[in-house]
């Protein structure tokens, strides 16, 4: 096995794994866009996502997908309620409302916990085999996740730049008090916001149900990576969560080739740290600061 | 809120009756310790350490900034006063004292940068600064000991007197809590203490009084971040254990839950937050999920309906007395 051999795949698996740091970032953003709030919840949504997953495939014997979209809506639904019923007077409220996504996440993971209990479950691989390219292999159950968290991404995008919510929930994002100068009914893009960004965690959790384990305490990894893109990018900044979560995800991938693990996570905070302190509108600059 | 908080100051707004009252219960709570059982005692000190940390932590809150990387300053102080007392051959004072200032430094320095970011950005780069030192203790384990930490700490002495019994240090853990909210108390009564809560309330205003914003929150999160180095050189010293785990971002959310179901406003906020919330896991024995479920909705909660926490029950209660006279 030759060096260039290995790049190459680390690069392959680089890219993907930050294709799934992407799904999950997409919603953080999303969420700090309209609430002006970090959701420290975000996690426990993913974590629900995988076992919605894991429910909807091995108890309701639905089609992977089938599953994927029902937690997706359960999701956005359950979100949307949570925002109305429990986040509402912490609107725009930075550290309050962190605060309270705080004591949502700590109790979503322990209902979690009660209910599934806090063995990891597994759901079996939907696709068996590899797919080689010259000497790069890559799973195919990991080419089929990468094929379904574009076409989210693709529809997420669709909806964001052609209909009209997406539309109007962008212009929340970029200016609040211009966009219900304008007659957007910001009320309903909160709860449909919020909604919409704990959906893209649970599909994200969804999606990587087959791949990693289902359980209660799997939300705090991607929690984590979707702060560092989040930061890398810019908060509020779509574009920039995309471009950070792919550099994010390769950069992983190499600095773990070359340098080791626990090194590379250091680099990593190091590198947030700087980017916060030097440049914290993000890579793209177009976050808001 | 503040209006009423105005209404009902504790100088004014309490009943003489009351205060005497609620020093008599504040006096008992902290005598009940010595005439309990050993374990009783063990909860005792470990809630003082709690209290000593979280009131570092409502010093920076209380400048407007919150810290999500407060453990990383439990975990400076710790380590480089066991490594300073191991290595460099310090008596135990000094290397305390060292670690004090390890952490203060460190603050400073970081603070010097990270202070001019608000809100969520400076909640995200103390985060990152947390899960950094923890990671670089848990690397760095030559000097530290990686994950199995450093072992056999010697308990604290003073004047000649070892302090390795719990009634013991518990005397020394309550003396320092005491000393603390007396300053505290005093220093809040003070221009001090009153540019600190202005450049809270209104950063700008504070700043055009000629208040500077930066150098008052700076002063906020150096003296924070000393007195989480002080728990930490405690802690080290009554468990005589320390490892990078255990102080880990979940314990700085620990500290956080304390501070805001104590409240973040008041001195005594500290100290209410460390002693309901510090026995909590004890009465839940078996059944932790059920009390995290707590934590959670009582933060929300209180967040909700009563954002001064506990400690603001007491003006709550005066003013609805007030107004019913």
């Amino acid at each position: 096995m030759n060096w260039s051999i290995l790049l190459a795949q680390a690069t392959v698996n680089g890219l993907i794994i930050g294709l799934l740091y992407l799904l999950m970032a997409v919603g953080f953003t999303l969420v700090f866009g309209v609430m002006r709030t970090v959701n420290f919840a975000h996690g426990e949504f993913y974590m629900l996502g995988t076992f919605g997953a894991y429910f909807l495939t091995t108890q309701a014997h639905l089609p992977f997908l089938a599953a994927v979209a029902v937690t997706f809506l359960a999701a956005v639904a359950a979100g949307a309620i949570l925002e109305m019923g429990i986040l509402k007077p912490f609107r725009r409220d930075e550290l309050n409302g962190m605060i309270v996504t705080i004591g949502l996440g700590i109790v979503l993971q322990n209902l979690a916990l009660m209910f599934f209990g806090p063995d990891p479950l597994s759901i079996p691989a939907i696709a068996k085999g590899a797919f080689r390219l010259g000497k790069i292999v890559i799973p195919n159950s990991r080419i089929y996740v990468v094929v379904f968290a574009l076409i989210v991404l693709a529809l997420l995008y669709a909806f964001l730049r052609h209909s009209r919510p997406g539309r109007a929930l962008r212009a929340v994002v970029e200016d609040f008090e211009i966009a219900s100068i304008q007659g957007i009914r910001a009320r309903i893009y909160y709860p449909l916001g919020f909604g919409i960004g704990v959906g893209l965690a649970a599909v994200a959790g969804a999606l990587m149900a087959p791949l990693f384990s289902v359980s209660a305490f799997s939300g705090a990894t991607p929690l984590l990576k979707a702060f560092i893109v989040v930061v890398l990018g810019g908060l509020g900044s779509i574009p920039g969560a995309v471009v950070a979560a792919l550099s994010l995800g390769v950069v992983e991938s190499y600095a773990s080739l070359m340098i080791g693990g626990s090194a590379a996570d250091m680099l990593i905070f190091i590198i947030v740290i700087t980017m916060l302190v030097f440049r914290p509108r993000g890579l793209l600059g177009k976050g808001e600061a | 809120m503040s209006q009423t908080q105005l209404l009902a100051s504790p100088s004014t707004g309490m009943p003489a009756g009351m205060r005497i009252l609620g020093g008599a219960l504040v006096a008992v709570i902290v005598i009940a310790p010595w005439f309990s059982g050993s374990f009783v005692q063990h909860l005792a000190i470990l809630a003082c350490l709690n209290v000593i940390a979280v009131a570092g932590l409502s010093l920076i809150s209380r400048s407007g900034q919150l810290s999500f990387g407060h453990a990383a300053f439990v975990a400076i102080g710790a380590f480089v006063s066991v490594l300073a007392e191991r290595h460099l051959g310090l008596g135990l004072w000094l290397s305390g004292l060292l670690g004090i200032l390890a952490a203060a430094l460190i603050a400073g320095l970081l603070g010097g940068v990270i202070l001019r970011l608000k809100g969520v950005y400076f909640v995200l780069v103390t985060f990152a600064f947390g899960e950094l030192t923890r990671l670089a203790l848990l690397d760095w384990s030559s000097v530290t000991g990686g994950a199995n930490g450093l072992t056999k700490i010697t308990p604290i002495s003073l004047f000649g007197l070892t302090l390795d019994t719990r009634p013991k240090f518990y005397a020394l853990a309550l003396v320092v809590v005491l000393l603390l909210i007396a300053a505290l108390r005093a220093a809040f009564k003070r221009p001090l203490g009153h540019a600190i809560d202005s450049v809270a309330e209104n950063p700008a205003l504070a700043e055009s009084t000629g208040l500077s914003v930066f150098r008052i929150q700076l002063l906020s999160f150096v003296l924070g971040c000393a007195l989480a180095a002080l728990s930490g050189f405690m802690q080290a010293h009554y468990i005589g254990y320390i490892s990078p785990e255990s102080f880990n971002t979940s314990v700085t959310i620990g500290f956080i839950i304390m501070l805001v179901i104590g409240g973040r406003a008041s001195v005594w906020g500290p100290f209410i937050g460390a002693l309901v919330l510090t026995p909590l896991p004890e009465l839940f024995r078996g059944a932790v999920q059920t009390q995290y479920v707590l934590y959670g909705a009582a933060l929300i909660l209180i967040m909700r309906f009563l954002p001064g926490g506990l400690a603001s029950l007491r003006h709550r209660f005066a003013a609805s007395k007030e107004t019913r006279q």
